[in-house]
């Protein structure tokens, strides 16, 4: 069998992502050789800008016209297309305050004459193109990135994991920030594979990752309320990142029906 | 004048960011050079106003996933001047030990991966191994070092999350300091088999040399360091680091996404090369007998050459680093809770020199601990004064000198 043919790509983002493949210092060689990497602008400087791809893996916001062309682009030549990071899946910390209209963003950074930015409130991938998988992350974890990619190298279907950072947050065994410490941790609400880095060092999560399909509503907002935390605080961390409008929705219509 | 020649590269390869270059020569001189930043705006100056104290960090230091780090203790610095903050001995100590991990992954990627497979004729670090395994290899095992300080230190390689206002939310074990330091010892040596290869390739073409305005922090301690409380320029000049806005004057250029940064109305260079040939006299150990072999004429104005200062700085961090943890150790890590904060209203500046170049965070607060002004270096790649895109094409600066 030929080698899977892979593209990595970048849109607007901090380029951490790809850095986190980069890292995979004691993989890296290993995967190079397993796949066949033909483009990959921020790595090399041949590349392949037209062929057909099994496996096109996207950084990034659609954040400027630029980028719209660009995924729809990668999206025509590839087979798999895998939305990596959190900018990519939900749009991510540039799309914090996309309700601010881009005209009143681009003066206040760059001043008046800025006709030449063609800037668009930062998407989601999933917005213009079809995504195949989503693994979010910011950053991505080394471990998920290359659990998925043996799981392509195998034929398999990447198991993308739906469960909460308190669940690992358990395993470690750490003293839980909301219970215990009344600090807005979104971990309940937070979708799980870093191994709950940030409660394990004693700091609240910031939701990084993005939220969970299906979050327990009812018993979270039972849980902040008995703690004194309000879910607008939650809202607002959990916004950080993005995260899309049923979820912040979805709180506070609970909230409102816990106070009925 | 008629624009008979035309040169366009669309897309940089080997570059963290988006960028391009367009050339405009006429009767055989260039009569214009811009460097394009494609990068989408994310409006950092924007987003982070109305934050509280506790976020800003972690949001900033988004910015860059390379120099992550520096971004976050930037930050941190600047929100604890803003709010008169002392951090601990130990926190300092600890801190400097992350920005040598910074450090470290940064000038391994940029050196081997980045630069060094130009100057050896192949198209990225993945070819290149193919005839230098042994180098390659090395090359990798120095930046997983880098990246391991950063995980023991910050909690995470990129967008640490263990570095909070006031200290960390744990501190590293006595076990887990000298672990690193017996590794960091053996990829000392390992370097070093390196510094024979890039002796090979030298001298570096003339062609990038270019004359200009070095910039730097003036070191706080009487060595070669990262943190200071003074920018020194090389005309001479010396400012607090709270007047960097008379050494960085921003401009917005119609081709770019990014802003670009002049001082006395003319580009400056920031980075290793600049602290190297302002700082050299401070450079010790191993790092002084590597810079007397690669680099002994400082000042140097090829800025080619930063590829060598960001070698010699690699060196100088790997002993540093190794002095830090025996410090850390002698004066009894201890587990130690970050320090209070009350927020205040208040201004602070944090400064620091990242692995690319000199970066500063200036922060106003209200007496709530909110985010009400800042000022940050460019917004998407350049957060430094000279974008750090430039430092793989290193030539690019010469070209964008002659061109304004």
């Amino acid at each position: 069998m030929s080698k899977p043919k892979v593209g990595i790509f970048g849109l607007t983002s901090c380029a951490g992502d790809q850095l986190v493949i980069l890292n995979c210092e004691d993989q890296l060689m290993e995967l190079a050789n397993a796949v066949d990497i033909r483009d990959w602008e921020m790595a090399k400087s041949q590349n392949d800008e037209e062929c057909p791809l099994d496996i096109a893996l996207v950084e990034g916001s659609v954040a400027q016209v630029r980028d719209i062309e660009t995924v729809k682009k990668i999206r025509e030549r590839s087979k798999i297309l895998v939305a990596l990071g959190t900018c990519a899946v939900w749009g991510g910390i540039p799309a914090m305050k996309n309700d601010v209209p881009r005209e009143v963003m681009l003066e206040e950074v760059y001043g008046n004459d800025v006709r030449f930015i063609e800037s668009k409130a930062a998407q989601p991938l999933s917005s213009f193109v079809k995504v195949d998988f989503n693994l979010p992350g910011c950053p991505i974890e080394k471990e998920e990135f290359l659990q998925m990619m043996a799981s392509f190298l195998h034929g398999d279907i990447p198991e993308i994991l739906n469960f909460s950072v308190c669940s690992e947050c358990k395993m470690k065994e750490n003293v839980c920030q909301i219970v215990y410490k009344n600090q807005v941790c979104c971990g309940p609400l937070t979708r799980a594979g870093c191994g709950a880095r940030c409660p394990s060092h004693n700091v609240p999560c910031t939701g990084c990752h993005g939220p969970i399909e299906e979050v327990h509503y009812d018993s979270h907002i039972k849980m902040f309320q008995l703690k004194g935390i309000k879910p607008e605080e939650i809202v607002h961390k959990m916004q950080v990142y993005a995260a899309p409008a049923w979820m912040p929705e979805k709180l506070m219509e609970e909230m409102q029906h816990e106070g009925e | 004048m008629k624009v008979n020649k035309k040169i366009a590269i669309e897309h940089l390869g080997r570059v963290e960011g988006h960028g391009g270059i367009h050339v405009e020569i006429s009767q055989g001189k260039i009569t214009r050079v811009n460097m394009d930043i494609y990068e989408g705006s994310r409006f950092y100056e924007e987003i982070i106003l109305g934050k509280d104290f506790e976020e800003v960090a972690g949001i900033i230091c988004r910015v860059c996933a390379i120099c992550s780090a520096d971004h976050l203790l930037a930050s941190q610095m600047a929100t604890e001047k803003a709010f008169g903050i002392q951090v601990s001995r130990q926190t300092y100590l600890l801190r400097g030990l992350l920005l040598h991990g910074s450090m470290i992954e940064s000038h391994a990627l940029h050196v081997y991966a980045l630069a060094l497979p130009d100057l050896l004729g192949f198209d990225g670090v993945i070819s290149m191994a193919s005839k230098y395994p042994k180098e390659v290899s090395i090359a990798l095992s120095l930046k997983k070092l880098g990246n391991t300080i950063q995980e023991i230190v910050g909690g995470r390689a990129i967008h640490p999350i263990n570095p909070i206002i006031g200290g960390f939310g744990v501190v590293p074990t006595p076990e887990q300091l000298l672990g690193l330091k017996e590794q960091i010892q053996q990829r000392l040596k390992e370097a070093l088999a390196t510094v024979d290869l890039y002796a090979q390739l030298l001298p570096l073409p003339a062609f990038a040399d270019s004359p200009t305005t070095y910039t730097a922090l003036e070191p706080r301690e009487l060595r070669y360091s990262y943190l200071g409380d003074l920018i020194q320029t090389s005309t001479g000049e010396i400012f607090p680091v709270e007047d960097y806005r008379k050494v960085c004057h921003e401009r917005v250029v119609s081709h770019s996404t990014a802003k670009q940064s002049l001082y006395a109305n003319k580009p400056f260079m920031t980075g290793s090369l600049a602290r190297l040939n302002l700082n050299h006299k401070h450079i010790k150990g191993i790092a002084q007998e590597v810079q007397q072999r690669l680099l002994p004429d400082l000042p140097n104005t090829n800025i080619l050459h930063n590829n060598t200062a960001q070698l010699i700085e690699l060196i100088h961090s790997l002993e540093r680093a190794i002095i830090l943890i025996d410090k850390l150790i002698k004066d009894g890590l201890k587990p130690e809770k970050p320090v209070q904060v009350t927020p205040k209203a208040g201004w602070g500046v944090g400064a620091l020199e990242a692995p690319r170049g000199t970066l500063f965070h200036a922060y106003q607060y209200d007496d709530n601990g909110i985010l009400v002004e800042k000022w940050l270096p460019g917004h998407t790649i350049p957060v430094f004064p000279v974008p750090h895109i430039w430092s793989k094409f290193t030539q690019l600066k010469t070209l964008w000198y002659i061109s304004h």
